[in-house]
């Protein structure tokens, strides 16, 4: 018994790491009907400007790959955080400018590669500055396992946790109920109507790819103290949370954390099965549900006119 | 980027040696190829080049071999296997190198080790640990692929007899690995000679590489009574692993692959958990006064302490194909792989003596007995005892 709950508590630690990248595609989609397939990558470049800010500001050089013990304080740790959020913000603004603008009009899937080789890119400049080696980072909650009636978790897993669904009510509320929200709908619904009811267009898009490269970052920064920081953490973690957000549904944000969580708890109860099938079942699973509900779980379904 | 330096050094010396052929009657050129930059196994693959680099200068001080002097010609090859079997041919056939060292990744090993034999050029590896890459293509057919490195199936020997010693009725053992090459390869040879050693495992699990939670395979192992495991993995999930106990407060013993003697898995698993772990390596921190004397001239071009076991093989390495090209009197590939494997002089190395290492059908120089039993202490790599190593023999190490 405490097994399961031991598995249902960890899968969702796991899947809150999941529900932040999820959310993170669901938010362009929702607006550009575009997808930033390196969103993995800036999950990893988020993770490593967090750590290099909280380097520099302990005077060590971003090149360091320990910490060696010492831990940033608050202050410390909340300007890493605004350095991961500005960075990634930034990044997504060019990203958009330069590999999706271009080519989100004309026909075809040119974004998907130049959106890939951003990321690739990214990559590249990463090994360059900080290497192979994964970093170890200190979490700002300590270390120390909290134990519940027998069950361990770590308070970064709770904290990861907390911000996913803390994220995801802010976004459910500003996408219902105020004017941005309409107006990003209004954009992915329409872009020729939207721009001629007075909506500006490209300012609602960039915004999109702004908040959820910075959406990107925040989850670096909350998920690299649980994996280390490592340019190769993103690949894995991009690819689980894109499967969350397709099982809850793209254009749903409830649904997208809702996938993600439901995937990392899923996970964890097949390892408790046999965890050599784990990878398996887990897309198997995804077919599943796309085969049966296209828009995912909680997806409205899309009308398209032609 | 010390170490960064350094081998941009030796890169831009070597091209410079490139650039003069009229040199190169006078010289025996050797290469070097494998992952010097892009995965975490690089340091290792950058303290081999720095312990040949040694090696090199202290033979060439000495008047070289056979009067000539010995050159070495770095490539690295990013971990990628295509680009690995690229620089195996520019090595071999541009270079004309007259042996190879390395590679980082086993696997790289496995992509090229068909050329060399076809080339006959002899490979010392001196860094990668998979068990099948000293193999001969086909059974008795000759081999080029000699070894002066830590070998999977021996730790795994070495481990099984430390199970066994401590009775296979009194310990329930458990086997854990990833689901990596590396992980699955390690997994295979530990159920074959657990099977040799009359061991049965009470309970197999596997993780990814990357996860961070394995609680749920260990709540099995826990419900199955085991209290010792065996895990197969890279530095980094081995810490995970460790993580996850600490979350179910579960300790069996914990014997793992060498693996966890990287940095990583010391800063990772955090300074409690990171000294549970007992593992095999062919040298502990506690080194002997020749290898202190590497150190020292060494030591600074390292990225981390715990890779000079990897410098130590680097030097060993040289200094046994020098001994074989002397006694082959020739540069030939096959009157050198001749010659390795029956080396007539013992070399004096600085993990130990070599007598006559290699023979037709045995291409590792170090094996379970050469090894040393080590854990994490206070942030070092120490020699670990207790009754059940103190009284391993030989014998006990089953293949």
């Amino acid at each position: 018994m405490e097994a399961i709950f031991q598995a249902l508590i960890s899968g969702l630690a796991v899947g809150g790491a999941y529900a932040l990248v999820a959310l993170g595609f669901s938010i362009t989609f929702t607006t550009t009907k575009t997808l930033n397939f390196s969103h993995g990558e800036f999950v990893s470049s988020g993770a490593f400007i967090g750590m290099s800010a909280m380097l520099l500001l302990l005077g060590k050089p971003i090149t360091s790959t320990t910490f060696g013990g010492a831990v940033p304080g608050v202050t410390a740790q909340l300007l890493a955080l605004v350095a991961a959020l500005v960075v990634m913000g930034g990044l997504g603004w060019l990203l958009y400018v330069i590999g999706v603008r271009p080519f989100a009009k004309q026909p075809g899937m040119a974004w998907v590669m130049s959106t890939l080789g951003f990321g690739v890119v990214l990559d590249s400049i990463g090994l360059a500055i900080w290497g192979p080696k994964p970093v170890v980072v200190p979490s700002p909650v300590g270390d120390s396992v909290i134990q519940i009636l027998g069950i361990g978790v770590r308070p970064q897993e709770l904290l990861l946790l907390c911000v996913a669904v803390v994220v995801m009510i802010v976004f459910d509320v500003v996408m219902r109920k105020t004017m941005v929200g309409k107006m990003m709908r209004a954009v992915a619904a329409n872009g020729a109507v939207a721009s001629l009811m007075g909506i500006n267009t490209n300012a609602v898009m960039i915004g999109a790819f702004v908040v959820s490269s910075a959406l990107a970052g925040l989850s670096g920064f909350l998920i690299a103290p649980i994996t280390q920081a490592s340019l190769f953490m993103g690949l894995a973690i991009g690819l689980k949370g894109f499967s969350g957000a397709m099982i809850g549904g793209l254009n749903n944000p409830r649904g997208c954390v809702i996938g993600g969580f439901a995937l990392g708890v899923f996970e964890s109860t097949v390892n408790l099965w046999q965890a050599q099938w784990r990878e398996i079942a887990v897309f198997a699973v995804v077919i599943l549900v796309l085969s049966f509900k296209p828009t995912g779980l909680f997806g409205s379904r899309l009308v398209e006119k032609v | 980027m010390k170490a960064i330096r350094a081998i941009a050094g030796i890169v831009a010396s070597l091209s410079f040696a490139a650039a003069v052929p009229a040199a190169s009657a006078q010289e025996i050129k050797i290469g070097f190829n494998g992952d010097l930059s892009a995965s975490p196994s690089a340091q290792s693959g950058q303290a081999a080049v720095v312990g040949m680099q040694a090696a090199i200068a202290d033979l060439n001080a000495a008047g070289g071999v056979l009067g000539k002097k010995l050159t070495l010609v770095v490539r690295d090859d990013t971990s990628r296997p295509p680009k690995s079997i690229q620089n195996m041919s520019d090595l071999i056939d541009n270079e004309k190198v007259v042996a190879v060292f390395g590679p980082t990744n086993s696997g790289n090993a496995m992509a090229w080790k068909h050329i060399v034999n076809q080339k006959k050029i002899p490979v010392i590896d001196n860094v990668s640990s998979g068990t099948d890459i000293t193999k001969p293509m086909s059974a008795g057919a000759d081999n080029y692929m000699f070894r002066v490195s830590m070998v999977d199936r021996e730790q795994v020997a070495a481990l099984m007899a430390y199970v066994k010693k401590g009775g296979s009725d009194a310990k329930k053992i458990g086997f854990m690995s990833e689901t990596t090459g590396y992980g699955q390869g390690g997994l295979k040879d530990m159920k074959s000679i657990a099977e040799t050693q009359g061991i049965t495992p009470a309970a197999i699990e596997q993780f990814g590489v990357g996860d961070t939670d394995m609680t749920s395979q260990l709540n099995k192992l826990k419900a199955a009574g085991v209290n010792t495991i065996v895990i197969w993995a890279q530095g980094t999930p081995i810490a995970q692993v460790m993580r996850s106990m600490e979350k179910i407060n579960y300790y069996p013993r914990v014997l793992s692959s060498w693996a966890a003697d990287n940095i990583t898995f010391y800063d990772a698993a955090g300074k409690n958990l990171a000294e549970k772990p007992l593992f095999l390596r062919t040298v502990s921190e506690n080194r002997t006064p020749a290898q202190d004397k590497l150190f020292a001239r060494v030591g600074s071009q390292l990225k981390a302490p715990s890779s000079f076991s990897f410098a130590l093989h680097g030097y060993d390495s040289v200094m046994i194909l020098a001994q074989a090209i002397k006694q082959a009197n020739s540069m030939d590939g096959s009157t050198i792989r001749v010659a390795l494997e029956n080396l007539n002089t013992p070399v004096k190395g600085l993990l130990k003596t070599y007598n006559k290492p290699f023979s037709k059908t045995n291409h590792e120089a170090l094996t379970a007995k050469d090894f040393v039993w080590v854990h994490w202490k206070d942030g070092r790599l120490v020699p670990y005892t207790d009754a059940f190593v103190a009284s391993l023999t030989p014998a006990d190490y089953k293949q």
